[in-house]
Parts: C-alpha cells; sequence; structure tokens
C-alpha cells in the first residue's frame, strides 16, 4: 500500500472511529428514553391516518406522538422506546415513514461491488448501519 | 455491461458489471448517450473522499435514452430524451417543495456518515462515494434512475445531445452560483475558476445582467475559451496580482459578487498553497479553501461571496475577521439543479446560452482512464472528457 493509501485507511479507520464514539455517547442500541423524532412534509392528519405498519409494530413497546411542526413544515412524528427496541431500529423506522408518506417508496441503494477490497469491506462495516444511525 | 470503475487511488478501469434492474417502482433505466468527466471526481480519484469501494462505478454528469421504467413513473416513456440531474430527488418533501433540491431528504440511503460529518445529510448522488448514497454513477452503458419523474428532465428537440449534457450539473451549478449569489444588473462578478462551472457561472452572470465579468485561472487555454466563446475579462493569477486587478476593475471598490467554483483541491502560486499542502497531507486541515479566502479578501464591503466549488470538511486560515466587518453575505450550496434545467435548456435551444464548446475531448468509455488523465493534468488543452457509452 503506498502512501496516499496508507493515509486513506487511517481517514476510513477515524471515521469508524468517529461514529463508533458518538454511538457510545448516545447508546443507540439501548433504550435510551430520549424522543427520536423526524418531520414530515405531510399534515398531522395524513400521517396519523397512514403510519406504516413498519412503525407500529412495536405496539406498547414504542410510544409515538404526533405534532404540527412550526412554520408549516409538516408534521413532527415522534418515537420514544419505552421497551427493549434499539434506537438504531426506530431511526430506521422513522426514516423509512417518511419517506413512504411524502415520497411513496424507501428508495434502495444500488447492488454493491463485486470486489470492494479491504478498504471497501471496511466502508461496508459503517454503511450497513447508516440507515439507521444518525443525528435523529 | 460496461462501466468505469473505481478500483484505488488514482486508478479508474473499465470493468464488467452486472447490469442495473428496476429496483423501486419510480426507477428507470436509462441507456447512457453522454457522460462527461467532472472536476469534483478529482476529489474521489485522489482518494480525498474516502468512502469509495473498488468497484464503484463513477460519474454523475450525463444524459441518455429512457429504454425501461418502473410501474410508478408517469412522465418518462421508454424512448424519451432526458438529462439527468446529478443529485437524485424525491420532489415531495419540504426542501424539494422549497426548490433546495440538493438537500432531498429523502435519497441518501447512508444519512449517517453526513450526518455525523456536517451535522444534517443532503441528497443523494449518481456516483460520488457512499457518504452521498453509493449509487452507481453514469460512466456505463445503462444507469438506473431513482424517482425518475423528478430527476429526469425532458430534452427538448432543438436541443443536441452534447448541448444538454452540460445542464446536468456543470450548467446548473454555475447559474445556482449566479442566481442565489445575488448577481443584479450592473454588478461586477468575479469568478474564480475558469473550468467548465467556472464558465457558466460567468456566462450566467452576463445573462442576469452583470455589467463586468472577470474570471480567475492559471490556465490560458481555459482563460481564453471563456474570453473567446463569452467575451469575458479574464485575469491568469500566475502572471498577474488578482486582488490588483480587482480593485483596477471595480474603481477600487471589489466585485459585488464573487463566485468561487474550484473547490477542496485550489492551487496558488504563493506560501499559503505549501502550507496548505502541509497541512492537508498531515490531516491537519481537509481541504485547501484558497479561492474562498481570495473570494473574501477581495469582495467590496457589503457583497456577496459564494461557494460552488467541493468541500468536505474543515479548513484552516479562514478569513471569518473579513467576512463579519466588511459585512458580506457568504452562501454555498451543491446544484439544485432541478430548479434551473429546464429553463437552461430553454436558453440553450434560444441561442443564449452555449454549452457544447466545454467538451474537448469526445471518446468512447473504454478509453475512459485516458479521459481522466488528460482531464486530471490539464493535457491537451483539456476542458472536459465526454465518454459515448
Amino acid at each position: 500500500m503506498n502512501t496516499t493509501g496508507k493515509a486513506l485507511l487511517a481517514a476510513g479507520v477515524a471515521t469508524a472511529v468517529t461514529v463508533a464514539r458518538r454511538r457510545r455517547r448516545t447508546p443507540d442500541d439501548q433504550a435510551t428514553g430520549r424522543w427520536l423524532v423526524v418531520t414530515v412534509y405531510r399534515s398531522p392528519e395524513e400521517v396519523q391516518a397512514s403510519l406504516p405498519q413498519d412503525l407500529t409494530r412495536w405496539g406498547d413497546d414504542v410510544e409515538l406522538r404526533i405534532v404540527p411542526a412550526a412554520g408549516d413544515k409538516g408534521t413532527e412524528l415522534r418515537a420514544k422506546p419505552v421497551g427493549e427496541t434499539s434506537a438504531h431500529d426506530i431511526r430506521l423506522a422513522l426514516r423509512r415513514a417518511k419517506a413512504l408518506l411524502e415520497a411513496g417508496e424507501v428508495v434502495r441503494p444500488d447492488t454493491a461491488p463485486t470486489h470492494p477490497g479491504p478498504l471497501g469491506k471496511a466502508l461496508g462495516l459503517v454503511t450497513n448501519r447508516a440507515a439507521g444511525g444518525g443525528r435523529l | 455491461m460496461k462501466a468505469l470503475c473505481w478500483e484505488g487511488i488514482n486508478d479508474v478501469r473499465v470493468q464488467d458489471v452486472p447490469d442495473p434492474e428496476l429496483l423501486n417502482d419510480q426507477d428507470l433505466i436509462l441507456k447512457v448517450g453522454l457522460s462527461t468527466v467532472c472536476g469534483s471526481d478529482l476529489h474521489l480519484l485522489t482518494g480525498h473522499i474516502p468512502f469509495m469501494q473498488a468497484g464503484d462505478v463513477i460519474g454523475h454528469e450525463f444524459m441518455g435514452e429512457v429504454v425501461e421504467v418502473g410501474a410508478g413513473v408517469t412522465k418518462h416513456r421508454p424512448g424519451d430524451r432526458v438529462v439527468v440531474c446529478s443529485f437524485i430527488v424525491c420532489g415531495r418533501c419540504w426542501y424539494c417543495r422549497n426548490e433546495l433540491y440538493s438537500l432531498c431528504d429523502n435519497t441518501n440511503t447512508n444519512p449517517a456518515i453526513t450526518q455525523h460529518l456536517w451535522g444534517s445529510d443532503p441528497g443523494g448522488i449518481f456516483g460520488y462515494s457512499h457518504a452521498m448514497g453509493g449509487f452507481r454513477g453514469s460512466h456505463a452503458e445503462y444507469v438506473r434512475v431513482p424517482f425518475a419523474d423528478h430527476t429526469a428532465i425532458p430534452v427538448p428537440e432543438a436541443v443536441d445531445d452534447m448541448s444538454a449534457l452540460f445542464t446536468s450539473d456543470s450548467a446548473a451549478t454555475g447559474w445556482m452560483g449566479a442566481d442565489l449569489g445575488g448577481v443584479k444588473p450592473g454588478d461586477v462578478v468575479a469568478v474564480w475558476g475558469a473550468g467548465a462551472v467556472g464558465q457558466m457561472a460567468a456566462r450566467a452572470a452576463q445573462l442576469l445582467g452583470a455589467e463586468r465579468v472577470l474570471v480567475v485561472d492559471r490556465f490560458d487555454y481555459r482563460l481564453r475559451q471563456a474570453e473567446s466563446v463569452f467575451g469575458v475579462e479574464t485575469v491568469n493569477y500566475a502572471e498577474t496580482s488578482v486582488g490588483d486587478a480587482l480593485l483596477d476593475a471595480t474603481g477600487g471598490r471589489g466585485p459585488d459578487v464573487c463566485i468561487e467554483a474550484v473547490g477542496c483541491e485550489a492551487h496558488s502560486t504563493g506560501p499559503q498553497y505549501v502550507y496548505d499542502q502541509v497541512k492537508s497531507k498531515l490531516k491537519l486541515e481537509m481541504d485547501r479553501p484558497i479561492a474562498v479566502r481570495e473570494a473574501i479578501y477581495n469582495c467590496r464591503k457589503g457583497g456577496s461571496v459564494f461557494v460552488l466549488g467541493v468541500f468536505t470538511g474543515v479548513v484552516d486560515k479562514f478569513p471569518l475577521g473579513a467576512l463579519m466587518n466588511k459585512g458580506l453575505t457568504v452562501r454555498g450550496a451543491q446544484q439544485h439543479g432541478q430548479r434551473y434545467i429546464p429553463m437552461l435548456l430553454d436558453r440553450i435551444a434560444s441561442g443564449e446560452l452555449r454549452t457544447d464548446h466545454l467538451a474537448t475531448h469526445v471518446m468512447p468509455l473504454s478509453e475512459g482512464a485516458r479521459g481522466y488523465d488528460l482531464f486530471k493534468k490539464k493535457e491537451d488543452d483539456c476542458t472536459r472528457a465526454v465518454f459515448r457509452p
């Protein structure tokens, strides 16, 4: 591996470490009791009437709240785990619900390359969880 | 099918990859007619954006013919000729409804990466790393286009393929810089970068009424192209002091609007270039914002600076004092293409806007690696290499 390749590897590892640290800071895979929220550009009535099963499947284990967003930006769709449901799964469900309600479908990623290489495999560890991570 | 793939640092190769398929109802499959390199691709080639996997298909500025549509596509049919915006957009989230298309909420399939890096995730882009969604790019025989009714735009009969191609990204990006930069009739506008985006920003400024437009670069052939095609004034920063030239052109005031179309790997002749090179090599800063610093420093008091070039992270020696004390407005964005592409196609049809001259090197996809080499090294007066898959 040349110098640039090593630098790239270092940058990739640094990013993975950063993501992991931030995940530890907000214990993603545990029920945190914190509200996770997306804003859906639809009226509260439309959101209430069309809540995807993906989000309602947990029943009483996840508390849901639907409130109008400020400034005519739509509806805040809030979810809070009260059971063992992971924040990762709730984020994923919230994002999927938003996409379905706004755009009618959840865009699927293209098929992954057939030979990602060692750096690509390391990146895959990040992207495999990226849809349910982040700052909701 | 054949596609040009990123295989590692400064290594792109034509490979056999699986044909794309309709994965969502709102997808279409496009037979790529033309696909061009872009300066922002060089950040992928150099490893500046470390979210690539070997085998990723690159390319994001393209047009072609629709060959297959999903059940949810209503605006396109097989046989239609379309240009595809480099940003994939749902068309229905708050950002899309407010014409801030590149900020689309529903098209980045890996939102956590950019949410951690930047606080929020912008939309997905074709062929532009897994941080921006991991979608396959357009340097291929075929490409899948998600949310096709909003991402693809019909090309009018009066517009030829090559002219339409550059509305996909460079013309739309350039126009956005002049538009959101606030260019008004009578303004003096300076543009850093005489590549395709810079030339398009300069022409947009003219069409929005600027009285004088000056373009700054170090490559004479690009400056000559901008001068001969659009009649702009030029400044070669390798030979002339940019600050002196801009003060002279504006009676000592500075340009009303400064548009930066260079990006995160900017060059310079001064010691700051060495400084930025060392800091970026040591990973103490991620980007080299030389043109942004110059734009802020040289802009008139109360003026406007628009950052069009691609940046990825944190920078050093950002002139916050000049920005604040001179009362500047600084703004930036990835392109909101869907807002501009139909209008740009109409302007091309009417003869107001020329784009086809940017295609200095047209070649088959099999010569993709050579095209990127010419483009990267600025050899043979290459402004843009265009592939015909």
